[in-house]
């Protein structure tokens, strides 16, 4: 049934491939790509400050979008997609991390991250070096100190999410969130009286 | 608080500096925060905090986003092959133009016909769980364009040249998952670096593709020679590092062909 293809072949395989013989992209098709556009830089952001890698970070990426093409084929709730998205892609990193842990992969549990692996402690560059200021080093150092949740609110925050979006995307109550976010920044205040 | 006479609490101020206050208590925060400096020195001290955190996160992690064109290309591939998934079949030779008539449907029908040909005419054979194993022996552009990793002639030439680096388990699954052969068993392929890291090739998924075993004429062996040959010419100055990279990551066969002057592996 399966033979051998010979190389004129492969080569006509290869180049309708690359000539994109594939169909125009449906409207929904189109809508995620544009979310996408809209969005990946963030989410891989949030997961990268999390501690996931880089190629784990996009390949969760990919996965959520995936996951939003079939979650809007199927003609489920639109309301606040950027939540969902955030949401979908918290949920696979844990349970990628689950999975791979097993494995001993390098992949780091979201928030639970040790702190040389967060990105307040990526090493500078030369240009960081003389950037930063011991303004910028205690902020490390408090950041570095905080409990795993309360990292996942700042970040998210930083991308631009609500408090309500906060607390859907990591199963908490809106006091809750907005209470983990002055913690947080009481303590950068403090720090910075000093 | 009762009343704009009191302070805002730091709680209040951020509730406030976030915009997440009820309407009817954010109209009273900022009759406070107008006449009131010190509540207005902290709500500003708070905003500072916020500022510094935000400086350091953008400014560690945005050096580190990739350009998004790869995943945006590969994102779109899939679309395209789940929408020719669930796209419905038509109903045998009494279709009615109607019912074909609108670009989508064609279009859709036609990437399936597409689909099926390039399924069908991938050789393969039974193994004894069952999976199909395809002896690929080329890669597809939508799944591996092939990465660079941005090292120089020098660094590639140098005394310490990049080797390959054995590709954890893990990795490989999920290249055979994206080439739908994730019953495979590893033995049957090589995971195998469209780029070598000995020619600048990156530690990327989308550099990585599983070449077949049982592929008889184009297998990794002969890949291997062309990877040593392209090394040589780059090192010996014949060839510049950027042609050989994209060479071999557009059409490695062909890119064999030219540099042994052969239709033909030598070995």
């Amino acid at each position: 049934m399966f033979k051998d293809r010979t190389i004129p072949e492969l080569a006509a395989t290869k180049v309708s491939s690359a000539q994109g013989t594939s169909p125009k992209p449906t409207p929904l098709e189109e809508e995620v790509v544009a979310l996408f556009d809209q969005m990946q830089d963030r989410l891989l952001r949030y997961l990268l400050s999390t501690g996931v890698s880089v190629q784990d970070g996009e390949e969760i990426v990919q996965e959520v979008f995936l996951a939003l093409f079939q979650h809007l084929q199927r003609g489920k709730s639109r309301r606040n997609l950027r939540a969902w998205v955030f949401q979908v892609a918290h949920n696979l990193s844990v349970k990628r991390y689950l999975a791979n842990r097993r494995d001993r992969q390098n992949l780091v549990e979201p928030g639970e991250a040790p702190a040389e692996h967060t990105f307040i402690d990526r090493a500078p560059n030369p240009e960081d070096q003389l950037a930063s200021n011991q303004s910028q080093a205690r902020l490390q150092s408090v950041f570095r100190a905080l409990p795993q949740q309360d990292r996942r609110c700042l970040s998210l925050r930083a991308e631009g999410l609500t408090y309500r979006e906060i607390g859907k995307v990591l199963d908490m109550s809106l006091g809750a969130v907005a209470l983990s976010l002055g913690r947080s920044l009481a303590r950068f205040a403090r720090v910075e009286e000093r | 608080m009762s009343s704009t006479n009191s302070h805002l609490s730091d709680q209040e101020l951020l509730l406030a500096a976030d915009g997440e206050l009820p309407p009817a208590r954010a109209e009273e925060a900022a009759l406070h925060l107008a006449e009131c400096w010190t509540c207005r020195v902290r709500k500003g001290e708070i905003e500072e905090s916020i500022r510094d955190f935000v400086h350091a996160y953008r400014g560690n992690l945005d050096p580190l986003l990739p350009s998004p064109a790869g995943p945006r290309a590969l994102l779109k591939a899939q679309l395209a092959e789940m929408t020719a998934e669930t796209a419905p079949a038509p109903q045998g030779w009494r279709i009615r133009w109607s019912q074909f008539a609108t670009l989508r449907y064609a279009g859709a029908a036609l990437f399936l016909v597409f689909l099926g040909l390039l399924i069908y005419s991938r050789p393969a054979f039974q193994t004894r769980q069952g999976f199909r194993v395809v002896p690929v022996s080329f890669p597809e552009p939508s799944l591996t364009p092939g990465v660079t990793a941005g090292v120089n002639r020098d660094q590639i030439c140098g005394s310490k040249p990049p080797k390959n680096r054995i590709v954890p388990a893990s990795l490989q699954r999920r290249v055979f998952e994206e080439y739908g052969i994730s019953g495979a068993e590893p033995r049957a392929y090589e995971v195998d670096y469209l780029i070598t890291p000995a020619l600048g090739g990156a530690d990327d998924i989308r550099n990585l593709w599983p070449q077949s075993n049982s592929s008889a004429v184009w297998n990794a062996r002969v890949k291997d020679a062309l990877e040593d040959r392209l090394h040589d010419l780059v090192c010996d100055g014949r060839l510049d590092l950027v042609t050989a990279q994209r060479d071999i990551s557009s059409d490695w066969i062909a890119a064999y062909k030219k540099y042994f002057e052969t239709d033909r592996p030598l070995q």
